[in-house]
């Protein structure tokens, strides 16, 4: 397997005028402006292979967007070094943006005043698509987003829902090898985030096309990605396998009983008792020091237990943990 | 070349869906034109020919310039800015195509629609009220085909132009207005230039405005040698030249120091 994205060392700085309040301070802005440097993107290192999922988290002004932007050509890194299948991104700006995709949720590619049809029209046109190959990629997404009934209406009457679907053809017409996904399930219901993601997981494991996902929405990358890049104040903050960020930092997995009577002492070896509600108690237990089928075993020895349920510990916990706590900070 | 028809096409399909304020805007067009028809009608008083210029060519020169206001955005253009501040310039720049004649393919577009729905409809109705020059020769249609479409291209441009001034401020509206200003004077489109004196028509032939817009008069009213004529192109090809590489060189260092707004 080759890399379709290596980056290395990866920087994008910005300079921001600071705006002093006040009149006095808009008069001294016009003499003396002071500036202040925004590491955006500090020092980031990334290697993506062809045909992978992977998912980019971080909260709000992490660094995320900015280095999506460097990714598809349209910022030029302050400094380091980036290579997109087989490219530099913002060196060969057309070449580049011809053969990757890109949808950012909170915009839409297509004409607002046209129906969508003519966009995608456009499009054929814009990325030189054969016409066999154009008519038969559209007729399948047809199918698989549901856009018959809406082709034909302006984008500017269609549904948030029914936009993503129709940006998200329109990102995959040509058949890219590498597709960018920005926030796609932002604000949508539930019905049409999981139509969307059924979609997306299609795409890259049917056509092989690598997809780089940034999103908020956890269940999203815990639905579709096995690996995930965390990044937070322009560096990053953990590369790895999702499953592996559950053992390094998931903390404690829970084991909720529900007890066939009241019973006054509950408490068992390896677990910790956070809760009591009645019949019904809440145990904590840290992983690898005790499994849950041991712990049922100790518990089932000494009380009656009308239900059990463990649960794991949510992705989106463990992310909270590791911004707020800071766990994953360098030296 | 097919690629900027298809942009071009889907401009048009566009701009056809603004009926009513096509249909406001030629009104307004045509109803500013007779007053400027007035005005000059009352300067010429007595006199036949003022300038080089006759009462009925004065007149036909209002028409010219009021028809020529839509095509060419004459009132002002912002609409790369506007993308430029509102983020929308990313989708632009993530196809495979070059900015400028992404831009030139929706322009060209919006220009057929004005040109033939505004441009001409006030010409026609010009020609209800007035008695006005035509051309008489096959050759002046030619080179007047020719001189519209150079004028567009450097009004393009220079349209073009200013907007990625919004790549280094802010807010580059007072630099558009500017601009646009600048061009009513030197282009031709408040006076016919050849009512200014000497020294000025001197300075204004050092611009590209003569280009946009005195250009097209003068050689539909026939005023020029055909000599001229051919001078009066070749000018408004060297023009587009300029521009169209001021503006290539000016986007590529725009687009280096791009920041995307939002997120």
């Amino acid at each position: 397997m080759s890399d379709m994205i290596s980056a290395t060392d990866l920087k994008k700085h910005f300079v921001l005028h600071r705006h002093r309040p006040g009149f006095i301070g808009a008069v001294r802005n016009l003499i003396t402006r002071e500036h202040r440097l925004i590491r955006a993107v500090d020092g980031v290192n990334f290697h993506i292979e062809c045909g992978e999922f992977v998912g980019y988290l971080g909260p709000n002004g992490a660094g995320k967007s900015t280095t999506l932007k460097m990714l598809t050509g349209l910022l030029v890194p302050t400094s380091g070094e980036l290579l997109v299948n087989g490219r530099v991104p913002w060196r060969e700006r057309q070449v580049h943006v011809g053969e990757i995709g890109a949808v950012f949720g909170q915009r839409t590619t297509l004409w607002w005043d046209l129906p969508v049809i003519d966009s995608l029209e456009l499009l054929r046109h814009i990325y030189h698509i054969p016409a066999d190959r154009f008519r038969k990629n559209l007729q399948e997404f047809r199918d698989l987003l549901e856009l018959d009934h809406f082709l034909h209406t302006p984008v500017r009457a269609l549904s948030l829902g029914e936009r993503m679907r129709a940006d998200l053809c329109a990102a995959l017409l040509h058949d890219p090898r590498l597709l960018f996904l920005d926030e796609p399930t932002i604000g949508l219901d539930v019905v049409a985030k999981e139509r969307i993601r059924q979609f997306i997981r299609h795409i890259n494991l049917e056509r092989g096309t690598t997809i780089l996902l940034t999103t908020h929405d956890i269940s999203d990358v815990e639905k579709l990605c096995k690996r995930v890049m965390i990044i937070d104040r322009g560096r990053l903050l953990y590369d790895g396998l999702l499953d592996k960020l559950h053992q390094r930092f998931g903390g404690n997995r829970q084991l909720v009983v529900d007890f066939g009577e009241i019973y006054e002492d509950v408490h068992v070896d390896g677990a910790q008792v956070t809760e009591q509600v009645g019949t019904r108690v809440t145990y904590h237990f840290e992983r690898g020091t005790v499994t849950a089928s041991e712990l049922i075993g100790r518990l089932s020895s000494r009380f009656r237990i009308r239900d059990l349920e463990v649960r794991e510990p949510d992705v989106e916990d463990t992310i909270r943990r590791i911004y707020e706590e800071q766990l994953l900070v360098r030296g | 070349m097919s690629l900027l028809w298809e942009v071009a096409k889907l401009a048009m399909q566009r701009q056809l869906t603004y009926r009513a304020a096509t249909l406001a805007g030629l009104l307004t067009n045509f109803f500013f034109g007779l007053l400027r028809a007035a005005v000059l009608v009352a300067l010429f008083g007595t006199s036949q020919e003022v300038a080089g210029l006759t009462i009925q060519g004065a007149i036909t020169y209002t028409g010219l310039t009021q028809a020529v206001i839509a095509y060419l955005s004459f009132f002002g253009w912002f609409e790369v800015m506007d993308s430029v501040y509102s983020g929308e310039i990313a989708s632009a720049l993530l196809k495979p195509m070059s900015y400028f004649s992404f831009w030139l393919g929706q322009d060209l577009g919006r220009a057929l629609v004005n040109f033939t729905l505004r441009g001409l409809t006030i010409m026609g109705l010009y020609a209800l009220v007035f008695d006005l020059t035509v051309p008489t020769h096959f050759s002046q249609w030619l080179a007047l085909l020719a001189t519209l479409i150079l004028s567009w291209l450097v009004s393009f441009s220079w349209r073009f132009l200013v907007n990625l001034s919004a790549f280094w401020t802010p807010n580059a509206r007072g630099i558009g207005r500017f601009a646009f200003g600048l061009t009513w004077v030197l282009s031709g489109f408040l006076m016919p230039l050849r009512f200014f004196p000497e020294w000025f028509i001197k300075l204004c032939n050092l611009t590209p405005f003569p280009s946009m817009i005195n250009t097209v008069v003068e050689i539909y009213l026939g005023v020029l040698e055909s000599h001229e004529v051919i001078q009066a192109l070749l000018v408004q090809g060297l023009w587009v030249v300029i521009l169209v590489v001021a503006a290539h060189l000016i986007l590529r260092a725009g687009t280096h120091r791009l920041v995307i707004q939002g997120g």
